[in-house]
């Protein structure tokens, strides 16, 4: 931590969010190196996923600062004054700089699977769309997906869509990649193909924040494991620290409960 | 018995109504659609003034009869207003303006019926507001929407009829009026009830056979 915001892919300075009356973020800094994978733990209802969707605005913060690449695309001071007052366009234009992955898979119904990779690149990107259906089959083919191209979404298994999405949002060439509860929504023999495409996305070097519940991705790809608690960091470090010998209580609570559910699976694979 | 030589030989005035019938069918029909296009984005416009806009019109012409609208718009406007509008005109606008309050509705449930998470992707990726209604919501909405739209157009049609209150000569009033000299109400209205029968039936179909598309569709 403590990384100036100068060098960071991503920094988050004491965001705070709240809906209504209920406060979700109460000052979060968060600082992502290029590279760096992070993953937000916390139970449900601590700010991980309003956190997550407060760096491309899908959220809207109270105050407090959000630069993407080097530029601002948030900041707001505690009283809520806008220092940027960016037009639309701006926001949308630093906005298609991060790539997100949501839980749903969220893929557009009306359009097959390459157009939905090739869309945005077209008529947010203006690149050609022969250029773009090239790129989007190279990004398809390196997900397993060449042969669906032609198929609409819903012909697809959700590890397929959400595959998809993934290629979706790095047709963008995105600086980096937010990752909602990916797997949240697969039935469990799907988890598996979505996990091993973001684990090879990890290596490959890309930066990446991502949601999740599963420690096991937790440990296989966060350089850096955030645990959030009642809307503020609580823990932060590498996920062995963090996870193997927690230190805070919310954080020990929360990978005792992960313990439970292997202990009860033990006797039916020790039965195996 | 039924004298069908009374059809016959006063086809001329039946087609005329016919036509009539047809031609404010449309006509409110094309126009009730840029209308309802407009009040239908006013009421999703995140602006609260506009938005509330939008509701007042379609709350104003859906819970007023459309006789009254009619009756109102060619008897009383006039009066308020100091002009001379003709029945023709007061039929237009009259209908056009009610349907255009139905049309608003569809197209407002229909966007509202799109799943949010539809709206972040496309947002996620960068597009504005206009390329996310335009590539994304509306031609999801559309399809959810034709089916609604073929109805109350069917309706509007039907609705047409109302026009003789104001003595437009469409068919319902041309009906009548050969009704008033031939003494052959049991004819004439048969004639009338049937060809609305004829022209709408099979829209009625199409517009089921839709709705059982839609529901492959995704």
């Amino acid at each position: 931590m403590g990384a100036p915001t100068e060098t960071c892919i991503l920094a988050i300075e004491n965001l705070h969010l709240c809906y209504g009356p209920r406060q979700i973020l109460r000052g979060v800094d968060l600082f992502v190196r290029q590279g760096e994978v992070v993953v937000l733990l916390g139970a449900s209802g601590s700010g991980k996923t309003s956190l997550l969707r407060s760096i491309n605005l899908l959220a809207q913060p109270q105050s407090g600062r959000i630069v993407i690449g080097g530029e601002p695309i948030f900041d707001r001071a505690d009283d809520g004054t806008d220092r940027l007052r960016l037009p639309a366009k701006h926001i949308e234009r630093i906005r298609a700089r991060t790539g997100m992955v949501f839980q749903q898979f969220n893929l557009f119904p009306h359009m097959s699977v390459l157009r939905n990779v090739t869309e945005a690149p077209v008529i947010v990107g203006q690149i050609p769309r022969e250029k773009a259906e090239q790129e989007a089959l190279a990004l398809l083919t390196q997900l397993g997906l060449e042969t669906h191209a032609g198929k609409r979404p819903a012909q697809l298994s959700g590890g397929q869509q959400q595959r998809v999405a993934i290629a979706r949002a790095l047709a963008m060439k995105p600086a980096v990649m937010l990752f909602d509860e990916p797997t949240s929504a697969l039935d469990p023999e799907l988890v598996g193909e979505v996990l091993r495409a973001m684990v090879a996305l990890a290596r490959s070097g890309m930066t990446m924040v991502v949601v999740t519940h599963e420690l096991g991705l937790a440990f296989e790809i966060a350089d850096r494991v955030v645990f959030l608690d009642g809307g503020k960091i609580v823990a932060a470090g590498p996920p062995a620290e963090i996870l193997l010998s927690p230190s805070h209580p919310r954080v020990a609570a929360f990978v005792a409960r992960f313990h439970e559910s292997v202990d009860m699976l033990k006797p039916f694979l020790e039965a195996v | 018995m039924f004298d069908l030589s009374v059809i016959t030989a006063n086809a001329p005035l039946l087609w005329q109504g016919l036509l009539v019938t047809l031609l404010y069918t449309i006509s409110t029909i094309a126009t009730g659609l840029l209308v309802g296009f407009g009040i239908g984005l006013a009421q999703l416009s995140p602006n609260r003034a506009i938005k509330l806009m939008g509701r007042v019109y379609v709350e104003f012409f859906r819970n007023i009869p459309l006789l009254v609208i009619l009756l109102w718009s060619y008897y009383a406007l006039p009066i308020f207003l100091h002009v001379n509008i003709t029945k023709s005109w007061a039929g237009y606008l009259s209908l056009s303006l009610y349907i255009g309050a139905f049309y608003a509705e569809i197209l407002r449930a229909g966007v509202e019926g799109i799943d949010p998470g539809q709206v972040d992707a496309a947002t996620a990726l960068g597009m504005s507001a206009g390329q996310r209604l335009r590539r994304v919501i509306l031609p999801q909405a559309i399809r959810r929407m034709l089916p609604p739209l073929v109805g109350q157009s069917i309706i509007q049609m039907k609705n047409t009829t109302l026009l003789s209150a104001i003595t437009v000569p469409d068919l319902l009033y041309q009906g009548s009026y050969i009704s008033s000299f031939t003494y052959k109400p049991m004819e004439v209205y048969t004639a009338v009830a049937g060809i609305f029968l004829v022209i709408l039936v099979p829209l009625t179909a199409l517009a089921r056979r839709m709705e059982g598309f839609h529901g492959r569709a995704h």
